[in-house]
């Protein structure tokens, strides 16, 4: 085995990882407000890859002003949700909206599945994103070398959002204590629907490098991405966003490196993640960089 | 004997003889139908017990269902149906030599199930019960994943054919009846009070000194153990299982029957467990082509599902309740409700 | 006099916070224990670590004169400790009958397979539960009420359910966390007979945070007074009362 092929893999592996990330901050941030684990959440990056494709081949946009488009959209979709199925169980015990969260995930998949039919649909990459670089023999595609940037800027973003902004700040005070924050006179609506926006963005962003990386896209491809993204969220610690960041790229880069050096366990891939979220929770309940979120509960 | 236990056993051999009646009466498709009933009925009501009852959302029906399943036709078939199905890898030889009647091989699929349940419960209910959906779903995925490689066991995608189709309306409904009173016992018990407890507030549970680790655990072992019995029952209800036939869906419709039925009313599930099955028998239509006057309208297939999702989203924002609410039957509100009636004729 | 609780500077630390800073306190049998102070002083998150919901960064709690730090906190109760909540927390969708049943259940008599086959032991067992449950809706009053589900009840109904469902853990010791918060006056005095009562007739020693001054001056034996997660004063209620520091805590530094 030589350092080509692990440098290789290891750009593919981070490259894997940030999307598992971008992902899982959708999960991370929408778990620390409402404590719901948004099962809808892979379904809608699935959505905002379709609203990507339709945006490019039927609308005929240039490939940047579809992307953003079909980020938008997935960004209002995330607040149409949780308008019209979660909001009303705000106050419900917390097995109501999980069930809800569950009907919606169901109900996008079969949804797409009905209009747009089970087939693979191919996604057109944009040129820019194809080719490939060579640094020193190693051979590594332009879009590998792309999406760990485009999450890391995005982090870093969303980082200065929450440290620096009315809401962003708001939002951490929302993850504490939702009474004493409605009762500080912040608008606790308001800062929910702008998490479901910033995390149904991001997954529509992940989305999109994802079919930029396989490029054929269908109704269910949401699911196994989602189910990862949701362990790296627990691995990194819910609740925090950095923390998801990071549990991405531990589930990716090992996945990565499981498949490659260890070829005689790769149809296992998919059921990796499930084990290491087994894992995290017997050893490491609270993840890496997480608090124990019901600490203050009495 | 106390006059309501009468009353129960008077209604469960009613059944029977409906059971004897349909046996040799109904055709085929309703006795299938019939079939399903039942074995539906352990599922829902399992799965009722820790959703509804101990109140912790879980999607396992499916995963813990292919497990007894995949046990219970393991057992069953004859060592030379193995070799002969194992074609591409053959059956590792512990298992191709082992061989069971039906009742033992479902009892151990059932308890080969509670022990995978124990498994995958172990690491959730030490810290809060959050988790528990996720894993199983995980699980469910998971399983097809396992069962798809493991080809030495399961025969990979190729699935299990031949299984003998041992389950007649006897041991579906034997099962059922079963099942209900075992969890209806438990329920009305001091264990059955703990896992309602921990469902309305687990914090308080704790400090009146019960161990909600072990009322979780023993919630979720009791599901798992019926669900792979059911699971075994329906292997030998349609004699060839594959890794598709336990997908999202199954967990689904069992989902669906609980929210109509009412979370944590087994009454509510047996209702609601009739109304599902006959009424997405019913539903098929939607799939199919329809022909009004000279129009005809494609068949749109997956319609059915898009209508469940819509159904669960709809109940659970408006109607929360089901049908039963948390409310059981009994036979003293039966007998006052129509004395209730009566009095209302007069 | 027999030491029932003893604290021995335990400390809570959240992050850069400390919340509860080397609390020692000591409480005798059959007395009524008040613990007051400011919002934010500590006494919540105190009361957790006695009940073995948080874990004390230092420091060492004795429950007559066993360590209790690390217990779980369902063990804590089999060992005699009970507790109710400040909001309080009853079963919603139980019978008032059912929320004291739980009580029993750390002494269950009966296993799952006398369940199962409803044996003479369970019906026996299930019997003799609903009679002491019935004995303690009694003693406050609510015997009437037993089918009613808890979430139908008074405010002050529901505060007394959650006593009676703590006492039917067989405490020796039971900590009320602000018992009389959300209670009218009549209420609050009642409520202050009804402890008297049932210290008397349970033979119980009772820790309880409250803020409602007078409450805590007439009811309680013996007074801790936190403030910034520090014991500040401790004595009987007159001596606690003089206490400049305790003035000024509640009332801030009146030279500053």
């Amino acid at each position: 085995m030589n350092i080509t092929i692990i440098l290789q893999q290891l750009v593919n592996g981070l490259s894997l990882g940030s999307l598992y990330g971008l992902i899982a901050i959708g999960y991370t941030m929408v778990y620390g407000v409402i404590r719901l684990i948004n099962f809808a959440h892979g379904d809608i990056m699935m959505v905002g890859t379709y609203f990507a494709l339709f945006a490019a081949t039927t609308f005929l946009l240039p490939w940047w002003a579809a992307f953003i488009v079909a980020i938008a959209l997935a960004a209002l979709l995330g607040v149409f949700i949780d308008k019209v199925a979660y909001k009303p169980l705000r106050n419900a015990s917390r097995i109501s909206s999980l069930i809800t969260a569950i009907g919606v995930s169901f109900l996008l998949e079969n949804l797409f599945l009905v209009l747009f039919g089970g087939v693979p649909r191919a996604f057109k990459i944009p040129q820019v994103f194809s080719g490939v670089v060579h640094l020193n023999g190693v051979i590594i595609p332009i879009i590998a070398l792309i999406t760990p940037i485009v999450a890391i800027v995005c982090l870093l973003l969303l980082m200065q959002i929450l440290q620096h902004t009315k809401y962003g700040i708001a939002m951490r005070a929302l993850s504490l204590d939702m009474e004493t924050t409605r009762i500080m006179g912040a608008n606790v609506d308001a800062i929910i629907a702008f998490v479901f926006a910033i995390g149904s963005a991001l997954a529509a962003i992940g989305g999109i490098f994802w079919a930029l990386r396989y490029p054929s896209i269908n109704p269910l491809m949401g699911i196994m991405p989602g189910l990862k993204a949701f362990a790296a969220a627990v691995l990194g610690g819910i609740g925090s966003v950095p923390g998801a960041a990071l549990g991405g790229f531990i589930i990716g880069i090992t996945e990565i490196l499981v498949v490659a050096f260890l070829p005689s366990l790769a149809g296992y891939k998919d059921a990796f993640a499930f084990l290491l979220l087994i894992f995290v929770l017997l050893f490491k309940p609270t993840g890496i960089m997480g608090e124990d979120l019901e600490k203050g509960r009495f | 004997m106390k006059k309501n236990t009468i009353f129960t056993i008077s209604a469960i051999v009613v059944l029977f003889l409906f059971l004897l009646y349909a046996s040799h009466n109904f055709s085929a498709y309703n006795i299938r139908i019939l079939n399903n009933v039942a074995i539906f009925l352990i599922l829902a009501a399992s799965y009722n017990l820790i959703n509804g009852v101990t109140g912790q959302f879980s999607l396992e029906p499916n995963g813990f269902a292919a497990i007894g399943a995949y046990t219970a036709a393991i057992l069953t078939l004859t060592p030379a149906q193995k070799s002969a199905m194992f074609i591409i890898t053959p059956m590792v030889p512990w298992l191709q030599s082992v061989h069971m009647a039906f009742l033992p091989a479902l009892i151990v699929a059932g308890l080969v199930t509670a022990f995978v349940g124990f498994i995958l419960g172990f690491p959730v209910f030490r810290v809060r019960g959050d988790y528990l959906a996720i894993v199983t779903l995980g699980f469910g995925l998971t399983i097809r994943v396992v069962s798809n490689n493991t080809i030495s066991i399961t025969n990979g995608a190729l699935g299990l054919k031949g299984i003998g189709n041992y389950t007649t309306l006897w041991w579906s409904w034997g099962w059922a009846v079963l099942a209900m009173i075992v969890i209806m016992r438990l329920i009305n018990s001091e264990y059955g009070r703990a896992m309602k407890a921990v469902r309305d507030d687990e914090d308080a549970a704790i400090a009146m000194g019960i161990n909600t680790f072990r009322v979780k655990m023993t919630a979720f072992v009791t599901s798992a153990f019926f669900e792979g019995v059911a699971g075994g029952l329906l292997a030998h209800l349609i004699t060839t299982i594959s890794p598709t036939l336990f997908t999202f869906f199954f967990t689904f419709n069992l989902l669906i029957i609980i929210v109509i039925g009412g979370l944590g009313s087994m009454t509510g599930t047996a209702i609601a467990t009739v109304l599902v099955i006959w009424g997405s028998e019913l539903l098929r239509f939607v799939e199919q082509p329809m022909h009004i006057f000279s129009l005809t309208i494609p068949g749109i297939p997956g319609m059915r599902m898009v209508i469940f999702a819509i159904l669960l989203i709809i109940i659970m924002i408006f109607a929360r309740d089901g049908l039963m609410g948390q409310k059981e039957f009994s036979w003293d509100s039966f007998f006052k409700f129509f004395k209730k009636n009566k009095k209302l004729a007069k | 006099m027999k030491t029932v609780l003893n604290c021995n500077k335990i400390t809570m630390q959240f992050g850069g916070l400390k919340a509860v800073n080397e609390f020692s306190l000591e409480v005798t049998e059959h007395k009524i224990f008040g613990l007051i102070g400011p919002n934010g002083a500590g006494k919540t998150t105190l009361f957790n670590m006695i009940t073995g919901n948080l874990q004390p960064t230092e420091g060492v709690i004795y429950f007559y004169d066993k360590p209790i730090v690390g217990l779980k906190p369902y063990k804590i109760v089999s060992l005699g400790m009970a507790r109710t909540f400040q909001n309080i927390r009853l079963f919603a969708n139980l019978s008032v009958l059912e929320n004291v049943l739980t009580g029993f259940h750390h002494k269950l008599r009966y296993g799952i397979f006398d369940t199962l086959l409803r044996t003479p032991r369970f019906v026996k067992n299930e019997k003799i539960m609903v009679e002491m449950a019935f004995d303690l809706l009694e003693s406050v009053n609510l015997q009437d009420k037993a089918n009613a589900k808890a979430s139908e009840l008074s405010y002050g109904d529901r505060r007394k359910v959650e006593i009676a469902r703590a006492l039917a853990t067989g405490p020796k010791m039971l900590l009320l966390d602000e018992p009389a918060a959300g209670m009218n006056p009549q209420e609050t005095l009642s409520l202050m007979y009804f402890i008297e009562e049932i210290r008397e007739k349970f033979d119980l020693t009772i820790l309880l945070i409250e803020h409602d001054m007078k409450f805590v001056m007439n009811l309680c034996d013996h007074i801790a007074v936190l403030d910034h997660g520090v014991k500040i004063a401790e004595g009987k209620p007159e001596e606690v009362q003089k206490n400049p520091d305790v003035i000024r805590a509640y009332l801030g530094d009146i030279n500053a």
